[in-house]
């Protein structure tokens, strides 16, 4: 009886560390394109495996759909799964990664995003740039603020789409960090010495002072 | 005209079999403008065995490609040449040594398909007999200067070559067009398992000799995972060429591995 008891009881702690480690892993879902063959698939596979703990790489050639889970105490970074597609050789389309802790971050635009986490609001901010570079750089500068759970900017209306931990963060913050990266928010300006750093095609026009 | 007619034709026979196909592997004979991300290396061989008025050659390189980034590529090419002349001399040695350089300078993406373009150069390293055997043991320094574009889609590939080999100390300098076709017998899917065809031609132009040939190569690939298996015979389409270099056949078998 006793031995029976003893079998349960590790079968149970088995069970639910298992359910632990499924939980803390983050989904990685990106739309790649350029695939245009199996061995390009392989390409792609073999650069994300230099990110040591990947795990579930499962890649459509057809429709370039990429996906992987990966530890979330390493907290890997939708700008570091967005490089290594570039330096695999591919472009990246968009990128969706849905946290352990629910939390969900994007470059897609929000309405493709499933909300739904209590607390998480979403708001609407001008915010200056003109390419894919500027896209980038306000993209990094929003994931790297803790309680961001999603962000995308629109390079023709210049408007960011954000939706973040209200708890956590505030729009003030938000506009302040974007505004440090070199992107003037209507707001808060970026200072001349990192506006004057920008690459040329990011030149963007300046928002006069009020 | 007559000319024309042939690489009609030839194209036409290509034609014939692109009907309900899918995705590819990389080319035989001709070369691919796909770098396969950052830091990894291939290693690979491509045994050819010649034949031409000159006598019977057999090729062994052992080429192995680093790529220094998702666009840049290195390589260095190892060849042994063992060959029978026509008149009765046989041997073997090192052939000449080949360093390759290529730089992606166009990338366009979509969703299951890519148009990329590669500058290219080759040279070649006077390591090998002096056979005069165009591309393997010529003993003479030699320059290639070209570039290479593909399009590559889930349905078929296209690549496209065009350079000048320029050797200082000869008169066998020549302008080189490849076009290659692949096209694949299996659904794409991943991992993948691949069985590929291709079909590919190489035109070359030797302005100092006088001379011209188009060849022919009908090739076939298995595909695995990582690894590659090609088999291909090239056969003179035209054959223009100075007498002593005229060329007869060519059988191509090889593998490549990339890790």
């Amino acid at each position: 009886m006793k031995t029976i008891i003893i079998s349960i009881f590790s079968f149970l702690m088995l069970g639910s560390s298992l359910a632990f480690a499924q939980k803390s892993m983050d989904d990685f879902q990106v739309q790649v394109d350029g695939l245009g063959c199996p061995f390009c698939a392989y390409g792609l596979e073999k650069k994300f495996k230099e990110f040591k703990g990947i795990k579930g790489v499962q890649i459509d050639i057809e429709t370039g759909d990429f996906s992987f889970q990966y530890p979330s105490e390493k907290s890997l970074s939708l700008t570091a799964v967005v490089q290594q597609v570039e330096k695999a050789g591919y472009t990246p389309m968009k990128t969706v990664i849905t946290r352990a802790n629910g939390l969900v971050e994007t470059d897609a635009p929000l309405a493709a995003v499933d909300q739904g986490v209590a607390g998480v609001v979403s708001k609407k901010m001008f915010v200056a740039g003109n390419c894919e570079m500027c896209e980038a750089r306000i993209l990094k500068a929003t994931s790297r603020l803790q309680g961001v759970a999603a962000a995308a900017w629109d390079a023709k209306t210049k408007m960011l789409d954000i939706s973040y931990d209200a708890a956590a963060l505030d729009l003030a913050s938000i506009s302040k960090a974007i505004a440090a990266a070199g992107h003037d928010t209507k707001d808060h300006k970026a200072s001349e010495n990192t506006y004057d750093g920008l690459p040329m095609c990011c030149k963007y026009e300046r928002i006069e002072d009020k | 005209m007559k000319y024309c007619i042939k690489y009609l034709y030839a194209l036409g026979i290509f034609g014939c079999f692109s009907v309900s196909l899918f995705a590819q592997g990389p080319p035989i004979t001709s070369d691919k403008p796909i770098m396969l991300g950052g830091g990894s290396f291939t290693a690979k061989t491509l045994i050819e065995h010649r034949k031409t008025a000159m006598g019977t050659f057999k090729y062994t390189p052992i080429m192995l490609h680093y790529l220094i980034s998702s666009n840049a590529l290195v390589a260095i090419h190892i060849p042994k040449v063992s060959y029978e002349l026509a008149d009765g001399t046989s041997g073997q040695s090192l052939a000449d040594v080949k360093l390759l350089a290529k730089y992606q300078f166009l990338r366009i993406d979509g969703t299951g398909k890519t148009f990329r373009m590669v500058a290219k150069t080759l040279q070649t390293l006077p390591t090998g007999e002096a056979l005069g055997v165009m591309e393997l043991s010529s003993g003479l320094y030699q320059g290639y200067y070209g570039f290479v574009a593909g399009y590559e889609s889930l349905k078929y590939g296209i690549s496209f070559e065009l350079g000048l080999n320029h050797i200082p100390e000869g008169d066998l300098d020549f302008l080189q067009h490849k076009l290659g076709f692949g096209l694949p017998l299996l659904k794409p899917q991943y991992p993948n398992r691949q069985i590929n065809l291709f079909f590919e031609y190489t035109q070359q132009w030797l302005w100092e000799q006088k001379g011209y040939q188009l060849l022919y190569a009908q090739g076939i690939q298995y595909a695995r995972k990582n690894i590659t298996f090609d088999l291909a015979y090239q056969l003179p389409m035209i054959n223009n060429m100075p007498q002593n270099m005229t060329f007869n056949r060519s059988l191509f078998l090889g593998t490549r591995f990339t890790f």
